[in-house]
């Protein structure tokens, strides 16, 4: 997983270019790192390393900055939880201490904190209050501006769910998944079907199909003997 | 000060002057550098000749004469390229020197001791970093010397990259290395330096207005770095050693410059200085990307050089922390640890014995954090002297709860590195200097207030912290868990005095801080941002519906390496044994021959030894 974490599958050539080479130092080149966000956006791909060397740019040519990019590039992020890239995100912003040359004043202040405890949820896995938290009033311009525009939002937020799920679950009553999908009935009915996995009609659970992480065994670490350890004892008897 | 580059052997012409020098030097051959040695005083011709050039003349005359032969020697070392007696006057001769003379002030300026040196720009400027990274570390450099020794670094960079072909100098790894690592450590704490607005005295906003951008930007600290790199081709040195190509194809590959040690050495040493520079920036995926080509075992070239060794290890601890990677974390600390403390005894006289001695000290800090946040059963050694060091902290940590924030704030902050800005406060625009320095409104005073407390390191330690908080319950889950194999989750939920939902939740919470990427050993890519999930925790768990059915996992006894060496044990013994000689015995057809004799070896033979029988 580690491998299309650091290059997806979905990565153009060139877009791999300037992101392994030096060339992403380069202040003209930030368009072409923003048209691949956009692309990320409307197609649901994502790909960190290439969103980090945008927010780099950032860094060293405050000129260049655009709000409505980072905020999108976390949206993005957000969706990759429990993994480490909202953080890394972060990391890389640094204080604002030009005035703004933006024409418009900077939405970032305001939204930074409601992107912080939507992942700070997230990553507790405090799904419900995710949902309630992010239908809220206050998240309507965060909803209505930026989220409508990345496809898919919802539907990434609810494989995180659906990871935590999976690794900690073999049965899982619709209603506890419905509330940490915010969906139910049919559209709760169909979503699972659509993973793939079993529900019991009469008593409405699901079954979580098996996988790594939910089986578990108590495992004794036994102590693999190999035979070169063996080979001075063992040699030592043929000769006598 | 724009110097004509003369041609290093042209220079030579004018050395045969100073004969009486020459011969003095010659007599500097031991390994600790030995002043005494000096006989000759300086001919009193040259001494007048070099007098008379100059206008300080009792600034140099105040330069004591062991300093001036040692700078005479050195410089002719340098010309000769004569590695050895360089490595001597580099280690041994300028601190020896430093203590004695200049603890407390600067060496002399280099214009005062160009004369000595025949106004060799080359040299000058070895003295002059050597010059700096002195005032920089014994005394508190002003802004001219933050500037000045800005340009020295350009102008040695300048001398190595774009000149034409590359040089013919040859300098030890040790100062190749400490070259890289004053240069980043001189643009740290410049940028440091450079945010606190407020202390500036109004001739330092102008300087800054004036040259700001431009000096150690980062940019140019950057272009240093990745030129070296470039210039070296060392990234692809690196990937054709490790394909097993010929000596020949190699020196095809990487060209004029890649050949000679000095730049391969720099090339090599800029990765390690990237990595550093990235991490600084917060930039911590970057930073391991970097280091690809790099493989972190005993082996690497890097481990020539202590202090280098010592650093990367840390610096790539730290980046696996901020990834949440901790197994991996742990796994690098312990090896560089380990290391540490076996070399302690060879290296307690070296200078650069206490600056490894913190930063190890800090990187205890940082594994005590890492272990409190992933337990395993790794070395225990390690983990004992951490728990000693920081008992108090490492107890708080792993219990989990409020008062382990506090520590864990504590020990990061102690740890980290020094966090800069990319960029400088906006000195060039006084109108935004002015707001920031005295704000208008107090809206706006709030928000100069906000940003001072956001300076780098802060953002940095509230993402930690967030991520562990969000741990803190943890341990305590943990705990109630140990004790059963299945769990109805509404008891559990009772025990905790918890909201049952809130409760199932935080228990997803416990299975994915128990699931880690890692590197796992023997897999082949390089990369240190590679890995799997792997599990670190013993304790696993499973809830179907409403039951938590909890196993956890023991490690089984190990005997095989007691059995096998007492078997070899034994069997070396039983060797022994048989083929020790065995005691006289007597000849059956001899009993009167010297009976006395007879006597004597059998009282020799009555002390039997006893055999013990072995169980």
């Amino acid at each position: 997983m580690a491998a299309t974490w650091i290059k997806p599958s979905t990565r153009p050539e060139p877009i791999e270019d300037l992101v392994s080479g030096v060339d992403r130092y380069n202040p003209s080149n930030v368009s072409i790192l923003e048209d691949y966000l956009y692309h990320q956006i409307r197609s649901e791909e994502y790909d960190l390393l290439a969103n980090l060397a945008i927010l780099k740019l950032y860094q060293f040519n405050p000129d260049l900055y655009n709000p409505d990019v980072v905020i999108n590039i976390l949206i993005k992020a957000l969706a990759a939880s429990p993994l480490p890239d909202f953080n890394l995100c972060i990391s890389l912003l640094d204080e604002r201490t030009h005035p703004s040359t933006l024409d418009e004043p900077d939405p970032l202040p305001s939204t930074l904190p409601q992107l912080k405890t939507l992942q700070s949820l997230l990553f507790r896995c405090r799904f419900p209050a995710f949902w309630a938290t992010f239908q809220s009033e206050e998240f309507e311009n965060l909803r209505d501006n930026y989220t409508v525009e990345v496809a898919g939002f919802e539907n990434a937020i609810r494989q995180v769910a659906i990871r935590a799920v999976k690794a900690t679950f073999t049965h899982i009553t619709s209603e506890r998944l419905g509330s940490y999908l915010n969906l139910s009935g049919n559209d709760l009915t169909s979503y699972v079907k659509g993973l793939g996995w079993t529900i019991d009609s009469s008593n409405g659970t699901i079954t979580v199909p098996p996988n790594p992480d939910n089986q578990i065994e108590a495992t004794v670490v036994q102590e693999a003997i190999k035979l070169p350890q063996l080979s001075k004892v063992i040699s030592h008897a043929v000769k006598a | 000060m724009a110097q004509q580059r003369t041609q290093l052997w042209a220079a030579e012409a004018d050395i045969d002057e100073d004969i009486d020098l020459n011969l003095a030097i010659g007599t500097y051959a031991q390994n600790d550098y030995e002043e005494a040695s000096l006989q000759q005083p300086i001919a009193d011709a040259t001494l007048q000749a070099m007098q008379a050039h100059l206008s300080q003349q009792n600034a140099f005359a105040q330069i004591p004469d062991a300093v001036k032969a040692f700078i005479v020697h050195f410089h002719q070392a340098v010309l000769d390229n004569n590695l050895a007696e360089i490595t001597i006057a580099y280690e041994s001769g300028w601190n020896k020197f430093t203590e004695k003379f200049y603890a407390k002030t600067e060496w002399p300026e280099a214009e005062l001791i160009a004369p000595l040196v025949n106004d060799d720009p080359i040299f000058l400027i070895l003295y002059r970093e050597l010059y700096y990274r002195h005032v920089y570390s014994r005394l508190q450099p002003n802004i001219d010397d933050r500037f000045h020794s800005f340009e020295n670094s350009c102008e040695l960079f300048n001398y190595l990259l774009n000149s034409d072909g590359p040089v013919q100098l040859e300098l030890p790894e040790q100062w190749l290395w400490d070259i890289i690592d004053e240069f980043i450590y001189q643009y740290q704490v410049f940028c440091s330096w450079r945010s606190k607005v407020k202390s500036k005295t109004e001739d330092e906003l102008v300087m800054l207005a004036e040259g700001g951008p431009q000096v150690w930007s980062s940019y140019s600290v950057l272009n240093v770095l990745y030129s070296l790199m470039q210039k070296s081709k060392i990234n692809e040195y690196i990937a054709a050693q490790r394909e097993g190509k010929s000596a020949e194809e190699i020196a095809e590959i990487v060209g004029e410059y890649g050949q000679r040690p000095l730049y391969r050495q720099l090339g090599y040493f800029s990765i390690v200085g990237l990595l550093r520079v990235h991490v600084l920036l917060g930039d911590f995926t970057l930073a391991l990307k970097v280091m690809d080509n790099i493989e972190l075992n005993q082996k690497s070239p890097f481990t020539r050089v202590t202090a280098c060794h010592v650093t990367t290890y840390y610096y790539v601890g730290f980046c696996y922390i901020m990834l949440r990677r901790y197994p991996d974390a742990i796994r690098t600390f312990v090896t560089i640890l380990n290391f540490i403390m076996r070399m302690k005894q060879y290296h307690t006289r070296s200078y650069q014995y206490d600056q490894i001695s913190k930063t190890a000290d800090r990187m205890y800090a940082l594994f005590a954090m890492c272990h409190a946040l992933s337990p395993s059963r790794l070395d225990d050694n390690i983990a004992n002297i951490a728990k000693e060091r920081f008992g108090e902290q490492y107890a708080k940590m792993s219990k989990g709860g409020e008062d382990a924030l506090a520590s864990f704030e504590e020990l990061f902050l102690y740890a980290c590195p020094k966090f800069i800005n990319a960029n400088s406060p906006p000195y060039d625009d006084p109108a935004a200097i002015q707001s920031l320095l005295a704000p208008p409104t107090p809206a706006e005073a709030s928000a100069v207030d906000g940003s001072s407390q956001l300076d780098a390191t802060h953002r940095h330690l509230q993402l930690f912290l967030s991520d562990v908080a969000a741990q803190s319950q943890i341990p305590t889950l943990r705990s109630f868990l140990k004790l059963y194999t299945s769990l109805g989750a509404p008891k559990l939920a009772n025990f905790l005095d918890a909201d049952e939902e809130e409760m199932v939740q935080e228990m997803m919470v416990v299975k994915q801080a128990s699931r880690s990427f890692s590197r796992v050993p023997g897999s082949s890519s390089p990369g240190l941002l590679d890995g799997e999930t792997i599990t670190t925790s013993d304790l696993n768990f499973v809830i179907a519906e409403n039951m938590v059915h909890i196993t956890e996992s023991t490690v089984g006894r190990r005997y095989a390496g007691w059995f096998i060496k007492n078997t070899e044990r034994t069997q070396k013994i039983l060797d022994d044994l048989k083929t020790m000689p065995l005691p006289a015995t007597r000849a059956p057809g001899q009993p009167q021959q010297q009976p006395q004799q007879q006597q004597q070896q059998g009282q020799r033979e009555s002390k039997k030894v006893g055999w013990a029988k072995t169980a």
